[in-house]
């Protein structure tokens, strides 16, 4: 069988106490190790606004996992997620080839981030003159 | 007066999860703006609007900008 790593964004509801969330990642974790996964890296954003309100809450707490596992692992692990009433959504994608070479050089060259915002500024400008 | 398009605005992976990268290629209304304005090549529009779509899911980007609503 196949194996892929997989990104998985998963929106807490934020309204929940830090133990509450902490229990919900971790049951993420679990999740993905009893369906056979192995967790690879992730990334915690915490509180951040929602850019549209999701049953009525306008933030949530974000939580990014990537992994790798086998196609048919997704259906069991995203079934969970759907049951898990703090879990307020959740969006599971297979990462390409470039998606993980980006990730690679990105986790590399994190403090590279001014040179970045840099480039930011001058690909702004030259939408705006448009 | 014709203005000379903006090439290769973007040459890497264009990540869903970086909201800000991606907002400037969506209008104020929350759209997408066409391609013969920001002057992308078809793979790059194509790649940028998966990611855009993507981040909508994930409540990253607004369907609908909050100015419409």
């Amino acid at each position: 069988m196949a194996i892929n790593t997989y990104e998985s964004v998963v929106i807490i509801n934020a309204a929940l106490e830090d133990p509450q969330v902490e229990q919900t990642v971790a049951s993420i974790h679990e999740n993905i190790k009893a369906n056979g996964g192995e967790i690879t890296d992730s990334e915690d954003w915490g509180r951040k606004r929602l850019a549209y309100a999701i049953q009525n809450a306008k933030s949530g707490y974000y939580y990014i996992t990537r992994f790798n596992g086998s196609p048919s692992m997704i259906t069991e692990f995203e079934r969970i997620l759907r049951l898990d009433e703090n879990v307020i959504r959740y969006m599971t994608i297979a990462l390409d080839k470039k998606a993980l070479e980006y990730l690679k050089n990105a986790k590399k060259g994190q403090p590279e981030s001014d040179e970045e915002t840099g480039v930011q500024e001058e690909s702004k400008k030259e939408v705006s003159n448009e | 007066m014709k203005n000379k398009k903006a090439r290769r605005v973007i040459d890497e992976y264009i990540d869903y999860k970086d909201g800000k990268k991606l907002q400037k290629f969506i209008s104020d209304q929350g759209k997408i703006i066409p391609r013969r304005i920001t002057g992308l090549s078809a793979k790059q529009h194509r790649e940028l609007v998966r990611a855009i779509k993507r981040a909508r899911q994930v409540a990253i980007l607004p369907f609908v900008s909050e100015a419409v609503k």
